[in-house]
């Protein structure tokens, strides 16, 4: 089994990885710090689960390097979700369960941001809660674009 | 016949979606709307077609229709529109008056600072979409 580097990354590269999503676009320097801060490294073996359907969110995850797949039911592949793709939010925002199971699809390295950290920096700061309603509102027209296609 | 600036305030303060304003700012709120009445069997927003507002019912119903399918009906504190505006997309669904319709109306460019002014109102909505997002992924499971 091929192990992901034990190097842990840098602030500097955690705020990186963070900024390029779409997500915290245009969120102030202050927010971004914050959540630098409370942004956790995990690392997570072939075939190990990350979130599990069902369960309630603990928070939203970012993936560094690696792969996972989003499965629904026993085996149903939804989506495979590579580096820079996220899941999570809207279990932050709705603290409902899962509706999928996450599996690392290949040794995966994420950075976790726990719920109520999440929340709060969404409460504090206008920019990050209009830019997660944007993200939630296009996934809500995508899955009705499936539903009539 | 138009509810005097009282009334509109004593009902907007019962709205989910302003819930968490105080009586000053739900006051401004009510300012910064434009109250408008509907008849039946209108259409506020047409599927696929420009022109947009964020429009949330005071009282009345809408139906939610999309490719002529009925998917759901809108009643008192219900909103819609904001999902077009904030996209930048014209309209997924036809909006219908399925009686008589009084909303409150606010122009799609003025909704992103309305939303940045009142952060509780944020919140809430961010709630219904996250609600909304559920209910399409069930629907489509």
């Amino acid at each position: 089994m091929r192990y992901l580097a034990a190097v842990p990354l840098s602030d500097d590269q955690k705020a990186a990885a963070l900024a390029r999503l779409p997500l915290f676009a245009g969120i102030s320097a202050d927010s971004m710090g914050r959540l630098t801060a409370v942004a956790g490294e995990q690392e997570f073996a072939s075939g190990q689960f990350i979130v599990r359907q069902g369960q309630v969110g603990a928070g939203l995850y970012l993936i560094v390097d690696g792969s996972v797949n989003v499965v629904r039911g026993a085996d149903h592949v939804v989506a495979t979700l590579k580096p820079g793709d996220f899941f999570g939010e809207l279990s932050v925002v709705d603290q409902q369960p899962r509706n999928a199971n996450v599996q690392a699809a290949e040794p995966t390295r994420v950075l976790a941001i726990a719920s109520w950290d999440l929340l709060s920096l969404i409460e504090h700061d206008p920019a990050l809660a209009l830019n997660m309603i944007k993200g939630l509102a296009a996934r809500v027209r995508a899955a009705g674009d499936q539903h009539r296609h | 016949m138009a509810m005097s600036q009282q009334e509109l305030v004593d009902t907007l303060s019962g709205l989910a979606l302003f819930a968490d304003l105080s009586r000053p700012q739900v006051e401004a709120v009510a300012h910064l709307m434009t109250e408008e009445s509907y008849p039946t069997g209108q259409r506020i927003l047409r599927q696929g077609f420009s022109g947009t507002g964020f429009y949330v019912i005071v009282d009345g119903e809408v139906a939610v229709k999309i490719d002529g399918t009925e998917i759901s009906r809108l009643g008192k504190g219900d909103f819609f529109g904001e999902m077009s505006i904030l996209l930048g997309e014209p309209p997924g669904a036809d909006i219908t008056t399925t009686r008589q319709l009084r909303v409150l109306h606010l122009g799609g460019s003025e909704l992103e600072g309305f939303l940045r002014d009142y952060p509780p109102v944020m919140l809430r909505m961010l709630k219904a979409v996250a609600l909304r997002l559920r209910n399409a992924n069930r629907w489509r499971s």
